[in-house]
């Protein structure tokens, strides 16, 4: 396989690109759906193609096939050529290629338990056992559970990237994902629903160590008590404390996202928008000293993990918001050679016939000194929001709203009763200014996040410690 | 083996190894897409893609994969682990069968109109489309165009052996005078004389202009004007949410609604994949049966859910031609029009806002549909029946039920939508609402 991504980019740089590279992808993926407690299918897809980049008269040209012919390949990579020439005529400022550092190898994730040494029988049956704990705890609270729709996914990505200035990476990625969506009723209390993702990269062992009919009850029996007690919110200024799920998404959608340069450029800007951090934001204060948020593909077992990105870069850790004040961008190489910078590996796709983009990986707010007893005792009167449902964020990732699920009242430093859906709509810098503790433990969330046209959902860990934000307004229903 | 023998090899190859049903579908498809940014291309896109997909049944027991690597080989092995899964996993708690043919197809449905597909054609819709954006008052311009071929080639056990050709072309763009002051619109089309990227570029520029230096929103309940762009999400998440099998996971906000007053008579919705020459027509769905105009909500009353034969069979009613394998989809929506012009919905508003597009719609909770969304682009205040400044920073935050209650108003003008944000081709009018909650960040 190797030897069909070097012919292309040789064959290209021979046609007289300045710059081109070759990604083999082929992505095996086995998927359950369980809906109702019923099995609704199995499957199993393929997907196995070359996408390939050209840089031509300082334009982009990007084609891909699935038909990995050598006639079929030549076709593509015309085709990438011709397009990139056709469109350099609207090109003023020359796309060129900035600096990283190039690896060469092969990354092989080895599952400790490989895919295939579990049948889909088996995988069904513990879905169902899962199932049925979730139809137990909804039960023993005295409600019913109507739907649920259950998902779950094995699959393995291998990539061969081979770029004309050097780089030749080979990268073999098993990985295991949940979805589960939950509808919890009450004749008089109505509906409710809880939907999470769990997704980590190795094999089978994960779901195993998982514990999953364990997470269904505990899930289904929170959301559960939600319905049938929590009452109305207090409405007003008041300090309160996110949960790691919810310091998660946070950090994800109002310091990794804005962070991205390809949307400091506007290169984003019919899709998903711009940011309100413009290339001369480093430096820029936006939130409190507590305040330290990374983007790190490199954390073993992560659902975003990688060690080389999609340009052949070498991965590392992003500090993105340090101390409060923005520390570095998240960069691929066209990015870099705008800003002068190195690349900082953040070029990923998602598929074989998808262009790499500057792209997240596991976003997470960095863990602080205080246990979680010190981050609730000397609150008075506030909330505590544990997980959400709801949320979302303007295209400038400046306005975000976010609305709690699973919520408490603090008073006097002791977790209350449960409140329903209080609403945090707040700026980022408004939020991030009012942070004043970071818990000591960590802990991370799987997710999809949606960027490029065409879209590509690609997997992400967010993540962080329990926060405390002083004095922020919360309304809700 | 030709690529369009594959589906009955398929077929045949499965039926013998003891599958009941088998429905195979090869889709080949060529595809360019230029996207830009600040005026300039910042990529283009040439995709070539084969791929099959394939369902079988050995009575309740199911399977399905799709697959790219069409060799023989390949095909014969993906055949025979199917069988292998199917076998292998426990019955569903139905069994319906494939639907049995042949059946006829509208021939006006299986052949597709022209797209240009080369290069230089798509790159001067681009610079047209920038230049009127520009000519309107925008300083910079961004967005996608994208313009297919599309075969798909269907064989199923119901014999059912039926191929039909889909093309297509839009452009998305998104004008702006500054950070604050945009605009955006979509030209999208099944055939050519259908698209007007210049058009599409005019409205974004002008729509970016009046939206120069807008004001902080406040927040509270306001009559409200949607224009296409964020009617087309609306109508797309009660198209989306029509599917059985979202009702079933209790994902949608009609469940138990059939019948049922779920808009104001204004409102009709309707999937009609019937319309040759759009972007969302089709002659058949994933199952084969010929595709139907399917009136989801007539005069505001839920009159029926999207099915495939599963579904359909679960809840005792026909297949409304909406198959999806497993999920039934929505392929064209249409909403009838009103009786206003334009100038006669801003006229009825004495205290309002006019929201010309939207992004980033999640839910509270699907079952009751509260939910939120963010307008973006131009945005107005209007009062006492004229528009009287830009506005911007304000939320969505209603409920998708009582919103469509609260319709009191359609334009007898249309506009076809399909964006990023919006996957369905709609048909839309702009749409006068009756209090709509508006909501900001409050520090």
């Amino acid at each position: 396989m190797e030897n069909i991504v070097e012919f292309v980019v040789d064959s290209t740089r021979s046609m007289g690109a300045e710059y081109a590279e070759a990604r083999l992808q082929i992505d095996l993926r086995e998927s359950i759906i369980l809906k109702n407690g019923i099995l609704e299918a199995s499957t199993f897809e393929e997907s196995k193609g070359i996408g390939i980049r050209v840089l031509v008269d300082g334009a982009l040209g990007f084609a891909s096939t699935n038909t990995l012919r050598r006639s079929n390949i030549e076709r593509a990579l015309k085709h990438a050529l011709k397009i990139a020439k056709a469109s350099s005529k609207l090109v003023k400022k020359k796309i060129s290629m900035g600096k990283g550092e190039l690896g060469k190898g092969k990354v092989d994730i080895k599952p400790r338990v490989n895919f295939g040494s579990v049948d889909f029988d088996s995988r069904v049956s513990l879905l169902r056992e899962a199932d049925e704990e979730a139809v137990n705890a909804a039960s023993i609270c005295g409600v019913k559970i109507p739907s649920r729709m259950v998902t779950l996914d094995t699959w393995t990505t291998e990539k061969i990237v081979v770029t004309s200035d050097g780089a030749n990476i080979h990268s073999i990625t098993p990985r295991v994902a949940l979805f589960v969506f939950l509808t919890v009723f009450h004749p008089q209390r109505g509906p409710i629903q809880r939907y999470f993702n769990l997704g980590e990269t190795g094999g089978w062992e994960i779901v195993e160590r998982w514990n999953l009919p364990r997470i269904f009850y505990d899930e289904t029996y929170a959301v559960s008590k939600v319905l049938m007690e929590a009452v109305k919110p207090p409405d007003g200024e008041m300090d309160v404390v996110l949960g790691p799920e919810v310091v998660g998404i946070v950090s994800h959608e109002s310091c990794g996202h804005p962070s991205e340069a390809d949307r400091i450029l506007g290169r984003e800007a019919a899709q998903a928008g711009e940011t309100f951090l413009k290339p001369d934001s480093i430096g820029l204060r936006v939130g409190s000293p507590y305040v330290n948020v990374v983007d790190d593909p490199t954390l073993k077992s992560s659902f975003g993990f990688y060690l080389y990105d999609e340009e052949g870069v070498k991965a590392r850790r992003r500090i993105l918001i340090k101390e409060g004040v923005v520390n570095e961008f998240l960069h691929n190489r066209e990015t870099a050679s705008v800003f002068g910078v190195e690349s900082n590996g953040a070029s990923r796709s998602v598929a074989y016939n998808r262009e790499p983009i500057v792209r997240m990986t596991n976003t997470f707010f960095l863990p602080g000194d205080y246990t979680e007893e010190e981050i609730f005792e000397d609150i008075k009167d506030g909330i505590y929001i544990k997980n959400f449902m709801e949320w979302n964020i303007d295209d400038r990732r400046f306005n975000q709203r976010y609305v709690g699920l699973e919520s408490y009242r603090i008073e006097n430093g002791e977790l209350k009763n449960l409140i329903r859906n209080p609403v945090l709509e707040i700026t980022t810098t408004g939020l991030w200014s009012s942070v004043d503790a970071a818990g000591k433990k960590l802990e991370f969330q799987a997710a999809y996040c949606g960027k490029g046209d065409p879209m590509q959902g690609i997997p992400v860990w967010t993540g962080g410690p329990h926060i405390r934000l002083r004095k922020v307004r919360i309304g809700g229903a | 083996m030709e690529l369009n023998e594959i589906p009955s090899y398929i077929v045949n190859q499965a039926r013998k190894l003891g599958a009941t049903d088998v429905a195979a579908n090869l889709i080949e498809t060529k595809r360019i897409m230029i996207r830009f940014s600040n005026n300039e291309v910042t990529v283009s896109k040439v995709f070539f893609e084969n791929s099959v997909e394939a369902f079988i049944m050995i009575e309740r027991h199911k399977a399905a994969t799709s697959i790219n690597t069409l060799s023989l080989r390949n095909i014969e092995k993906t055949i025979k682990n199917l069988i292998k899964i199917a076998k292998s996993t426990p019955p569903a708690d139905i069994y319906a069968p494939l639907p049995q043919g042949p059946f006829t197809y509208n021939p006006e449905l299986m052949r597709a109109p022209e797209i240009p597909l080369d290069t230089d054609t798509l790159t001067s819709y681009v610079e047209s489309a920038i230049r009127a954006a520009l000519e309107s008052g925008a300083v910079r311009a961004a967005g996608t165009l994208n313009a297919f071929k599309s075969r798909m080639t269907l064989a199923t056990s119901g014999d059912v052996y039926a191929s039909q050709e889909k093309s297509g072309i839009e452009i998305s763009i998104r004008a702006f005078v500054s950070e604050y002051a945009t605009g955006h619109a979509v030209s999208v089309a099944g055939k050519l004389e259908d698209f007007n990227p210049e058009k599409a570029g005019r409205e974004a520029g002008e729509i970016a202009k009046a939206a120069s230096n807008p004001k902080p929103g406040e927040p509270g309940e306001y009559m409200a004007l949607l224009g296409p762009m964020v009617f087309a999400d609306i109508a797309n998440q009660v198209g989306s949410l029509s599917s059985a099998f979202l009702i079933e996971t209790g994902q949608s906000f009609l469940v138990d609604k059939i019948n049922l007053d779920v808009a104001s008579k204004e409102f009709t919705l309707i999937d009609d994949p019937t319309l040759p020459g759009t972007l969302g027509s089709r002659a058949f769905d994933d199952e084969g049966i010929p595709s139907k105009r399917n009136v989801i909500i007539e005069n505001g009353v839920l009159k029926t859910y999207l099915h495939n034969s599963t579904t359909a069979k679960r809840f005792g009613v026909e297949t409304t031609g909406n198959a999806g394998i497993i999920v039934p989809y929505p392929w064209n929506l249409i909403i009838e029009p009103g009786n206003k012009s334009l100038e006669d919905l801003i006229s009825e508003i004495d205290n309002g806002i006019y929201v010309t597009n939207n992004w980033y719609l999640r839910y509270q909770n699907y079952r009751t549909g509260d939910f939120s969304t963010i307008p973006r682009d131009g945005m107005f205040r209007i009062k006492r029946g004229e528009i009287t400044e830009s506005i911007r920073e304000l939320r969505i935050s209603d409920n998708v039920l009582r919103i469509l209650q609260n319709i009191i108003g359609l334009s007898r003008s249309r506009n076809w939508i399909k964006w990023w944000e919006v996957e369905i081709p709609t048909l839309t009018p702009h749409a006068l609402i009756n209090r709509l909650n508006f909501t900001k960040s409050r520090m």
